[in-house]
């Protein structure tokens, strides 16, 4: 049996009312169009977009709350630990402007720790802060919104031969239906006796106490295959063009969709290479600090 | 040109294609962690990476090309489902135990990954264009599900080990082929081990620090160093002393990919990142590598006798 992504039917949502091909192509170039730019005044509009996207998407709190909170959760740790450490930032930042410097009041193994507080790393957390919400706020929606049944169709519609279009369409299918298999026989298995988490001994004794979970779900799953074979040869699966039950067409609004998000691209693009929008921090606070 | 030959050709035009999408268009940005999929390529060097996702593409259209009309080749039903669940597979097992799911801890810098043990024996069980979708395809969402970032030669290079893993069909003989894949494995294991004693002090930059969330700042241990050596004498104990020949040749063929593929792999990194030889054996090869030999000498041979016993059941 496939598990789906959690993806249903909503009504008045704005993500769904557009044809998923030109709803991906929007995303891709927003997506591209985020990540140009590391200055907080030109992600802004960017963040409007995503939160737009999210409140008229139709998918509730409760549906939503786990995965939001393990990101919101993620995108802060990171942020706070690239503020705590500076690392990433040097990347994009060659010179610091110390704020205040904080010096444990003891040493391990003559190892003092210090933090830093620099105007650059302080700025550089936010920005970070900023882009991967934006990201993360329209990913996130992508399973919740789009139709599983019409994954195979949409990379069909975007290029794909059938036979790689259906091979995509499957491994998607099968990443949750996998994962939830993983768990099933994670659980039959400590039903027995077997914790994952407590597995111990050599690095050769490790790996062969993996085979209880390994093993079944791999074999499972190719069992379960047969199944899908047969189908798709009842079907006479690839004995000529493949036809789709479903057919996606482009409507105006598709299309407007489409140039808009091409358009943001561009324009990104070509501020971007222009050398705006890059990592930025207010010169009053830079003169205040040197 | 015959249909099978122009369909594999279209074929590698499209992994091609698709690659170029995920590299130019999804890949130019920083790593978006929290993102469900984390497509980002570090742009600097895509032109270079993409260059050898090419050549990647060339070493496996070369070797079809070379044996076009062997049944190996063959792409039908069967092979685009058992695409689609190896490269699902390998995409779960390499979320699921790339220490952020499940903390399986590291012994002596060697972390445990045993999805790698998929590409392997699908490759051997499918046959070498299963075995390249699985690692390839697999790896690309693996990495993008773990939310480190892509590297697309290195989805190349996991595409390689199940290809070549698939390759003993292309061959007649297969214990005189078993035996030549054994002689220049263990030749390569050698040489890299060679490479790791003259450089003792290069990083392992493929060992991840769960608790601090860095990647390769620590010195390569004796025991990652010497992993490929334990790999291949476990690998050349199950050769010897298993009486299965269907294990012998998954493993055999399993290791040859393993190190094709990482070879293939961390050698890019010589003109993509600009790392020295050593870097690249020592600090990539080897510590990727040599765990991998031992996840095969093990996962590998359960797997093919597991395989072996559903099938003599349901008679497929």
């Amino acid at each position: 049996m496939l598990v789906a992504w959690r993806y249903r039917k909503r009504e008045n949502s704005f993500i769904q009312s557009f044809d998923p091909r030109a709803w991906l192509i929007f995303y891709i170039c927003c997506f591209i169009s985020t990540l140009s730019f590391w200055d907080v005044r030109f992600l802004m509009p960017f963040l409007a977009i995503a939160i737009f996207v999210l409140l008229t998407s139709g998918v509730k709190w409760h549906e939503i709350r786990r995965a939001f909170l393990f990101i919101v959760f993620f995108i802060f740790f990171f942020a706070i630990l690239t503020f705590l450490t500076g690392r990433g930032g040097s990347e994009v930042y060659e010179q610091e402007h110390l704020i205040r410097e904080f010096r444990a009041s003891f040493s391990i193994l003559g190892w003092t720790p210090v933090l830093k507080v620099t105007i650059e790393r302080a700025f550089f957390a936010v920005s970070q802060l900023v882009r991967y919400s934006c990201v993360a706020v329209m990913t996130i929606l992508i399973p919740y919104s789009l139709n599983p049944a019409l994954y195979g169709i949409t990379f069909k519609g975007l290029g794909l031969p059938d036979k790689f279009a259906y091979a995509m369409d499957l491994t998607m299918r099968f990443i949750p239906t996998f994962g939830r298999d993983f768990q099933l026989t994670m659980d039959a298995q400590r039903a027995r006796g077997y914790e994952l988490d407590k597995i111990s001994g050599g690095i050769i004794q490790q790996v062969r106490k993996l085979g209880p979970i390994f093993v079944p779900v791999t074999i499972h799953a190719i069992i379960g295959s047969e199944d899908i074979i047969d189908a798709m040869d009842l079907r006479a699966f690839g004995v000529g063009p493949r036809t789709w039950l479903d057919v996606l067409t482009y409507t105006t609004r598709d299309r407007f969709l489409i140039a808009a998000g091409v358009v943001l691209l561009v324009a990104s693009i070509g501020i971007s290479a222009m050398g705006f929008g890059a990592f930025w921090v207010p010169d009053a606070l830079v003169r205040l600090f040197s | 040109m015959d249909k099978k030959f122009t369909n594999v050709l279209i074929s590698l035009v499209v992994v091609l294609a698709l690659f170029a999408v995920v590299m130019f268009v999804l890949g130019a940005q920083e790593p978006a962690e929290g993102a469900l999929f984390n497509f980002s390529v570090d742009q600097a060097s895509v032109v270079s990476r993409f260059v050898f996702v090419v050549i990647g593409i060339a070493i496996a259209f070369g070797v079809y090309f070379a044996t076009k009309s062997n049944k190996a080749w063959e792409v039908g039903t069967r092979e685009v489902v058992w695409m689609a669940i190896g490269a699902a597979l390998y995409a779960v097992f390499s979320w699921l135990f790339n220490g952020t799911v499940f903390v399986v801890p590291s012994l002596s810098q060697v972390s445990l990954r045993p999805a790698i043990a998929i590409p392997m024996f699908f490759g051997y069980a499918f046959g070498p264009v299963v075995g390249f979708f699985t690692g390839a395809v697999g790896n690309m969402f693996g990495d993008a599900l773990t939310g480190f970032g892509l590297s697309p030669q290195w989805s190349i290079g996991n595409g390689l080990i199940g290809f070549v893993s698939g390759m003993w069909m292309l061959f007649s003989d297969k214990k005189k082929s078993m035996d030549t894949v054994l002689y220049v494995s263990g030749a390569l294991a050698v040489l890299a081990t060679l490479l790791f004693f003259m450089n003792r002090g290069e990083a392992n930059m493929l060992y991840f620090d769960v608790d601090n969330g860095i990647f390769g700042d620590a010195q390569i241990s004796l025991f990652a160093g010497l992993a490929i050596l334990i790999g291949f004498a476990l690998i050349f104990g199950v050769r010897t002393f298993f009486k299965n020949e269907d294990v012998a040749t998954a493993v055999t063929w399993g290791m040859l990919g393993n190190i094709v593929g990482l070879l293939f792999a961390s050698l890019s990194d010589i003109v993509i990142n600009g790392f020295s030889l050593a870097a690249a054996i020592v600090g990539e090869f080897l510590p990727a590598a040599g765990p991998n030999l031992i996840f095969a000498a093990i996962l590998v041979p359960m797997l093919v006798v597991a395989y072996a016993s559903t099938r003599r059941q349901s008679g497929r």
